[in-house]
């Protein structure tokens, strides 16, 4: 098994807000990242595939094509947009790390046919990220 | 492909310290043969950057698996005040009988972290320099063991 990762950036925005809590509860929670304007990140996202290279193209998959899945599913959905308002997948959800990626591998994990999806690391800055695989599935 | 799809938190933390490596139960021959410079008598130092990643449950109210606040309060008092600005050899009770390589400085990190009672700890990485990693993620023998 071999494992290929390509990664690609976004900047975007975003706000912490629970309309279910009260607005101190918010700002407790929340802290900064519960400012009602919103605030933004360059967001980096590693999409990991695994799989056996085709004995004729010596390719898991065609870069270009994951390339094309990243941009057509993630960057044209997520690029300078504002997260909360703009992403119907994220919406009714608050779009932490944790959540966008979990996002993220429910659009992507459909479109990879060759090979299989097996990680997404998703890093909100250099010092916090998220990342989903399949559990059980060896880490690499 | 079967198993659920898990999400884990990832946070990168630093601190700088001193340490050297020798091993009280080598000779000063074999010190300096094993560890080289890093056996110099007075020590070295390194900015270390250490990445931890969590599992849990995505609290549905908060979109988070723990609140980070939370936990950079914890890994600040539990790792990088006890670590950082200190010599590990001198300052830190767990390298006084166990040298301080950045493997052993790895895994007590993780003994330190496993106790976080908020989030899973899944696995600790230290980055020495910029070109060494060592990565600790328990030890899964003795984990299954305690289970059966």
């Amino acid at each position: 098994m071999v494992y290929l990762t390509r990664k690609i950036e976004f900047s975007a925005a975003h706000l912490y807000h629970n309309p279910a809590l009260s607005a101190e509860e918010n700002r407790r929670i929340f802290g900064k990242c519960n400012n009602p304007k919103g605030h933004g990140h360059n967001y980096t996202l590693e999409v990991t595939v695994a799989g056996e290279p085709d004995p004729v193209t010596g390719m898991v998959l065609d870069l270009k094509e994951l390339k094309e899945i990243l941009e057509r599913e993630i960057v044209v959905r997520m690029d300078h947009r504002f997260l909360n308002y703009e992403v119907p997948e994220l919406k009714g959800q608050i779009p932490t790390c944790e959540n966008i990626a979990q996002v993220i591998w429910k659009l992507l994990e459909p479109k990879i046919t060759q090979g299989r999806l097996h990680k997404v690391r998703l890093h909100e800055s250099p010092d916090l990220f998220a990342e989903c695989y399949r559990n059980g599935a060896s880490q690499a | 492909m079967s198993g659920e799809v898990k999400t884990v938190l990832g946070r990168r933390y630093r601190f700088a310290a001193l340490h050297r490596l020798h091993s009280e139960k080598l000779s000063e021959e074999q010190n300096w043969r094993i560890y080289g410079k890093c056996n110099n008598p007075y020590g070295h130092g390194h900015n270390y950057v250490v990445e931890i990643s969590l599992s849990g449950t995505v609290d549905p109210a908060t979109g988070m698996i723990v609140n980070l606040t939370d936990l950079d309060n914890y890994v600040e008092r539990e790792v990088v005040e006890a670590f950082d600005h200190k010599s590990l050899n001198e300052d830190v009770d767990a390298f006084r009988e166990i040298v301080p390589t950045t493997e052993n400085v790895c895994r007590e990190i993780y003994r330190r972290l496993k106790r976080f009672p908020l989030a899973k700890l899944e696995r600790v990485r230290v980055e020495e320099t910029s070109n060494n990693a060592f990565e600790y993620a328990g030890e899964e023998i003795q984990d299954r063991a305690a289970v059966q």
